[in-house]
């Protein structure tokens, strides 16, 4: 690997990136996550590209802190605040189907007769009566709108693969005919929020992550390179799955200290 | 227009709601029973056929039991021919009709409507057996939502849909609205009836109405139980309900879909 195009600015995916997810704790830092970063924000430029939904900005950058990895909250971007962002842009009314943790960022947006549903939720969140409640609000609507925070199909977290919210999302839509617009990788609006954060072009910039579809393939589509990490929910499999990273790289440290030791050319 | 012989009877939302009938559709269904066959075919997944019988007996309908075909009975002959061992998302009034069946160490996931099982730790499981264990999906059916006293509630097909994205796989759905079903129901009314002389009346117009019309027969859309305004738009044939449907019949009024 020599020459290649320069790298100006990192995106990082956060859940099997940096840290690996266990069920109601703070994880378990992937090893020589938190040096890779540390080398990144003296070396280069980096923010946080993630999907995760159930916390705050401040919350995702005090768990990473509380497992070593110095993230700054003002790096980190997830799609509640953008969302929220969206929903006053373009005057929506959402019934709101997030974490508490997020609600903050909905305040003094009017929730009356709701116009569209947002959906956020992680994991035991996702109870019966609560998709329910967002699929009678749907169904009321002449012109159904669901906003969701990513379209996962699943995570991955130490026990095993998760069904995230993607699934959740096809049900609703299969039975309302809702329309879905994803505002979370893989979705060009979304991967602009990280290229304005770094205040970059997409050809300067590189994706790393563990979703080889929504962080690669939803990268490269944006005109950057994606790097694909052997860690978090990566499979062999997804070798054939007609995506072809720019880069595989067995951890995030790995991958960076290639791309360094190629004097930030990839 | 050829005379109807054979009418397949949708149960919920069609004859009754819970459990009161809907005005008049006792005495239209002896009526009915003077000129034509009928079968009453459902995708109620979380009964079994003696639990749908004692309900329609509650209601005041003169029925017999075997007059009714339901999607759970067609998913046993299903795991039964194909061997698998399954593991139940359904309602446990249901599992009276899969006595007998090996759930251990499963190798198929076999969906049906069990509300308070609509949640990520099920559909986790579920999940993990497909993706993992190559285990086989099957829907009772995928209906998408049914009507309740207090509102309407999501269907089965809403979960099949959310495990199909997630897995890659696509479910075998046993239920209205599929050809095999339709037929199967029609089957047991004996050798002379085929579809072009039977009909399907309905509440849904995906998998009662437009479903019998794929499957070749014509379909009658009741606007009753979870019938939705711009649903009539979609069908010739439209009623305002039951009794309605079988006037119908009997003027021999059924257009040709």
């Amino acid at each position: 690997m020599s020459n290649g195009r320069a790298v100006n600015g990192f995106l990082l995916d956060i859940t099997g990136v940096l840290y690996n997810s266990i069920y109601k704790s703070d994880g378990i830092a992937i090893p020589k996550s938190a040096e890779a970063v540390n080398f990144l924000y003296q070396h280069s430029k980096v923010k946080f590209l993630s999907n995760a939904k159930g916390n705050s900005n401040r919350n995702v950058a005090r768990r990473l802190q509380r497992l070593g990895i110095n993230v700054r909250e003002e790096d980190v971007i997830t799609p509640a605040p953008v969302v929220a962002q969206y929903l006053r842009e373009n005057d929506l009314r959402p019934h709101l189907f997030v974490r508490d943790d997020v609600l903050e960022y909905f305040h003094g947006i009017d929730t009356t007769s709701p116009n569209c549903v947002v959906m956020g939720e992680v994991e035991e969140g996702f109870s019966f009566d609560r998709i329910n409640r967002a699929f009678r609000v749907l169904i009321d609507m002449p012109k159904p709108l669901l906003i969701t925070m990513g379209n996962g199909k699943f995570f991955q977290r130490i026990d095993g693969p998760c069904i995230d919210v993607g699934a959740f999302a096809a049900a609703l839509k299969f039975s309302t005919n809702c329309e879905v617009l994803n505002i979370g990788k893989p979705s060009h609006f979304y991967f602009e929020q990280g290229m304005n954060a770094l205040g970059m072009k997409p050809e300067e910039i590189v994706m790393i992550g563990d979703d080889l579809m929504s962080d690669v393939g939803g990268a490269q589509a944006c005109g950057m390179r994606g790097i694909q990490v052997r860690t978090g929910k990566w499979r062999p499999d997804f070798e054939k799955m007609g995506v072809t990273p720019d880069l595989t790289a067995d951890c995030l440290f790995d991958a960076v200290k290639q791309i360094a030791d190629n004097g930030f050319r990839l | 227009m050829s005379k109807i012989s054979a009418v397949l009877i949708d149960l919920s939302g069609t004859l009754h709601v819970e459990e009161l009938a809907i005005p008049g559709t006792q005495a239209a269904l002896q009526l009915l029973r003077k000129h034509v066959q009928v079968k009453f075919v459902t995708n109620t997944t979380k009964e079994s056929q003696s639990l749908l019988y004692e309900r329609l007996k509650t209601c005041g309908f003169q029925i017999e039991k075997h007059e009714i075909f339901t999607s759970l009975v067609a998913a046993r002959d299903l795991i039964l021919q194909n061997h698998y061992r399954p593991f139940f998302i359904l309602d446990d009034r249901a599992m009276e009709d899969f006595e007998g069946i090996p759930t251990e160490d499963p190798n198929a996931v076999v969906i049906g409507l069990a509300p308070e099982k609509f949640n990520d730790s099920t559909m986790t499981a579920a999940f993990r057996l497909i993706k993992e264990k190559n285990a086989s999906l099957i829907a009772i059916h995928k209906g998408r939502y049914y009507q309740k006293k207090d509102g309407l509630h999501l269907g089965p097909g809403a979960y099949v849909s959310g495990l199909e994205y997630s897995t890659g796989v696509k479910a075998e759905v046993v239920g209205k609205p599929e050809k095999l079903f339709f037929e199967a129901a029609l089957k047991t009314l004996g050798k002379d009836v085929d579809f072009s002389n039977a009909v399907m009346i309905g509440d849904d117009v995906n998998d009662d109405v437009l479903g019998a019309i794929q499957a070749g027969m014509r379909g009658i859309l009741v606007k009753t139980g979870k019938f939705r305004d711009g649903d009539d738009l979609k069908v010739r044939n439209v009623a305002n309900s039951f009794v309605e449907a079988v006037d119908m019949i009997i003027g021999n009024k059924v257009e040709n879909d």
